[in-house]
């Protein structure tokens, strides 16, 4: 299997790669930051990608390492367990899948190592690392206000969940106690780069990855902002820890009868709190409204995504007779007969109370 | 006695409890009867407590509850999940 997508997240080792020396072999004088790479750091995050760590060394190691390269890492791994162990738990911490990291190493064994345990992850020498932002993996094909403040955000999420832990309650209270507030409206053109980045980038909660389809470019967007019988949606999450932007979006055919959502996507960042939910829920409402009997959301149905699939089935959605062969979707849907799913009071959104009319 | 291979229900039924009152650290979901909606306001199971407790399933007992279960169907109460991983659990120490 060969890794496909963009990569989202960079594991650096950090002895003879982002330091010029070993951090435990240079006693009161620990080596400095590699030059070239520290560059690099700067450079792909400026494009949204996250910086993370994983070093056969104390916990001291990745402080002096953050110090000297003045990055703030969205993850270290400090221990003496395998390599792909530590990516598999930083994917996990940052929920994003293992396969949209790359992992950088002077030690030929470790890349083997990754390589050999974690087939979808793009494994690169530090010299392989300084050429890295002229590849395409690493080349997002736009980069919005959503990418650039990614790191702060990941910041955010720390302290929501580690608010979340010492909480208590169930997680419908903790949303609601931490002011959640999950805005749904029509999309604008201002909107397009950042669908496309969602487009491009979700994968746990993206009902048409895998599919043969049309490319979901930034013209694709746009000519459907304009045809008369498609919607384009946004959804915006914010709360007391901080403002994530648009997390997700969905298109919506309109024809009599049956409503389908061709593609329907959230960021897994926003994973927990509430929205995919209230998606669901907001356009079983409105397409009922509306007069539908319907709702259709073809979606492929593998590994990757159980998240969405775990969504659809917790709002009524079923896919009669079995799937397809891959990559067919699967077509789950759900007649739109009372009772009608509740919108929770955080939630504004077209045509609901308290929501715009947007 | 169990056939050899296979789980036993309630035993399962424990640990699915127990995992769903550690992750949520809800105590109350310890006593929860085999009857209740896991998707139901009660235990509220959502994406991300779903995908950690499917994953939790395939750890402990080898099933692969999302790759056999198209629909999820499985997941409609306490006891059907339970019933579902106990019919497919593969023989401790053979992950």
């Amino acid at each position: 299997m060969t890794r496909e997508g963009p990569v989202k997240c960079v594991v650096w080792d950090i002895d003879n790669t982002l330091l010029t020396g070993t951090y435990l072999e240079s006693g009161d004088q620990p080596p400095g930051a590699d030059p070239a790479l520290t560059a690099v750091l700067a450079e792909l995050g400026e494009r949204g990608i996250l910086h993370a760590l994983a070093s056969k060394n104390p916990p001291e190691a990745a402080e002096h390492t953050a110090r000297v390269t003045g990055w703030r890492f969205a993850a270290a791994e400090c221990g003496w367990g395998s390599k792909s162990g530590a990516l598999a738990r930083i994917a996990a911490a940052l929920g994003i899948a293992v396969d949209a990291l790359a992992f950088v190493d002077d030690d030929p064994y470790e890349r083997a190592e990754v390589g050999l345990a974690l087939p979808g992850v793009l494994v690169l020498s530090p010299e392989d690392a300084a050429e890295a932002a002229g590849w395409p993996e690493f080349s997002p094909p736009v980069i919005t206000p959503e990418a650039r403040r990614r790191g702060e955000m990941y910041a955010e999420r720390r302290r929501r969940q580690a608010a979340e832990r010492s909480f208590g309650g169930t997680r419908e209270e903790f949303l609601a106690s931490a002011g959640t507030q999950v805005g749904i409206a029509a999309a604008t053109a201002a909107d397009v780069p950042r669908l496309e980045e969602l487009a491009v980038r979700t994968r746990q909660f993206n009902s048409a990855a895998g599919l043969p389809g049309p490319a979901m470019s930034q013209d694709w967007f746009r000519g459907l902002l304009s045809a008369p019988d498609r919607d384009v949606v946004t959804v915006r999450l914010r709360d007391a820890f901080g403002d994530d932007g648009v997390v997700g979006g969905c298109v919506i055919a309109r024809d009599a009868g049956t409503w389908t959502v061709p593609l329907l996507m959230m960021s897994c960042r926003a994973m927990g709190r509430g929205v995919i939910d209230a998606l669901l829920a907001w356009l079983i409402r409105h397409a009922a409204r509306a007069g539908a009997r319907r709702l259709l959301i073809p979606c492929v149905a593998n590994s990757r995504n159980v998240p969405l699939r775990l969504a659809l089935a917790a709002a009524g959605f079923r896919a009669p007779g079995p799937a397809g062969p891959a990559p067919a979707p699967a077509p789950y849907q759900r007649d739109l007969g009372p009772p009608l799913p509740a919108l929770p009071r955080r939630v504004s959104a077209p045509g609901e109370p308290g929501g715009d009319a947007a | 006695m169990n056939p050899p291979g296979r789980a036993d229900v309630a035993s399962v039924s424990d640990d699915l409890r127990a995992f769903l009152a550690s992750a949520t650290g809800r105590d109350e979901l310890l006593r929860i009867p085999p009857g209740t909606a896991l998707f139901g306001t009660e235990v509220g199971l959502d994406s991300l407590t779903g995908t950690l407790l499917l994953r939790e399933i395939q750890r402990r007992f080898g099933v692969d509850v999302a790759g056999e279960d198209l629909n999820l169907d499985s997941l409609a109460t306490l006891g059907t999940l339970a019933a579902f991983v106990a019919q497919r659990a593969r023989p401790e120490g053979h992950p």
